[in-house]
């Protein structure tokens, strides 16, 4: 896992420290990206329906018809050329499934979907995510990040037995 | 303090347009770094969650400790406005739930939001139908919000506000919030290191 360049995780959480204070004090807030995938669900479901404007979470979204010109969904793009470039320069590009070896793609691939199903339910409560609630949250000292980090990591931890077989051997 | 001038955006110091211009770069910058710490595959994220590999912790922990101290050092020395910094306002029965559900769905998928968007980039086949997931699942959660009362109930009740450390202490000096968060931080790195030793001795990974 030392192999091709990746930042040692104490040198990567400084310079990532640093790139969400430039955030904070460019912007005003930090890096999120649930933001972004619920109001592009938002524009999708708009696009489909013009009635979803009307839908009692969704509407703060969509009272000018544009979900997606909004900090979070722009940032977020960036993030996706962002990571690009790095895996590109490190030649780090390729069609995987990341599983156990032996492990079945179709269950690997069904907990995936799933998984994300979870995540993005969570994310609507908590209002953010690994990056818009835990760390920036935790970073600007807001108490109740802190709640959603241990419950997360607390639970993940508690049903992680279930997945194990799953990520065997995995690095 | 005449000399506050951050954070631009929120200050008045700089426009909307140049403010989204500028979320391209600002993404493009936490797109790489994620990518550098390892973080495009789902195989560095999920072994947190067996303490197999602290990774995940040690950058966020980093992370958040050198951001809150420049963000301290900046308001006590004047230069950063703190209320114009954004903090989610804090819902304690809405975090509790959203982030049980969300940690079981993060084992499961071995994704979160943001790292997935590297996944994608890089090809990850299981990050693109992580992120399926998570279209069905905004839908899913838009339709019972908009349906259930009890679902709105939960996600709005309790609300207290921009809820930052110090006001757990009756306090409002952001001292107080910049200790604690040290403390906690460290103490959070300090707890996973023991456990990682505890089950390494047992010798289960």
């Amino acid at each position: 896992m030392k192999q091709n360049n990746y930042w040692s995780p104490v040198i990567a959480g400084i310079i990532l420290g640093i790139a969400l204070f430039i955030s904070f004090i460019v912007a005003g807030q930090g890096m999120g990206a649930s933001g972004a995938f619920a109001r592009a669900t938002a524009q999708i479901a708009y696009t489909i329906d013009p009635d979803f404007a009307k839908n009692a979470y969704a509407a703060k979204y969509l009272h000018s018809g544009d979900a997606l010109t909004n900090w979070t969904a722009i940032e977020v793009v960036g993030i996706f050329i962002g990571g690009f470039i790095s895996a590109l320069l490190a030649k780090r590009i390729k069609p995987e499934i990341t599983r156990a070896k032996g492990y079945s793609s179709f269950k690997r691939l069904f907990f995936a979907f799933f998984g994300g199903i979870l995540v993005a339910v969570g994310t609507r409560f908590a209002r953010g995510c690994t990056s818009g609630q835990a760390l920036d949250g935790a970073a600007a000292m807001s108490a109740g990040s802190w709640i959603f980090m241990l419950a997360a990591f607390g639970a993940g931890f508690l049903v992680s037995f279930l997945f194990k077989k799953q990520w065997k051997g995995v690095e | 303090m005449d000399n506050i001038v951050l954070p631009l955006f929120t200050s008045g110091f700089m426009d909307n347009h140049m403010n989204l211009l500028l979320a391209i770069a600002i993404g493009i910058m936490f797109g790489f770094i994620l990518e550098r710490a390892g973080f495009a595959t789902a195989g560095h994220i999920a072994p947190i969650f067996y303490f197999k590999n602290l990774m995940v912790a040690k950058v966020m922990v980093s992370a958040i400790v050198t951001a809150a101290t420049l963000i301290f050092l900046g308001v006590i020395f004047g230069y950063i406005d703190y209320n114009n910094i954004f903090i989610p306002s804090t819902y304690i029965y809405a975090y509790l739930v959203g982030g049980l559900i969300f940690g079981v769905g993060m084992v499961m998928s071995g994704w979160c939001p943001g790292t997935a968007v590297t996944g994608i980039a890089t090809l990850k086949i299981d990050a693109i139908v992580f992120a399926l997931g998570l279209f069905v699942g905004m839908y899913f959660y838009f339709e019972i919000y908009d349906g259930y009362e009890a679902v709105r109930e939960l996600a709005n009740s309790h609300n207290l506000g921009r809820f930052t450390i110090n006001k757990l202490f009756g306090s409002d000096d952001i001292r107080v919030s910049y200790i604690v968060t040290l403390i906690a931080s460290f103490g959070l790195l300090a707890f996973v290191t023991i456990i990682k030793k505890i089950i390494d001795s047992k010798g289960e990974n």
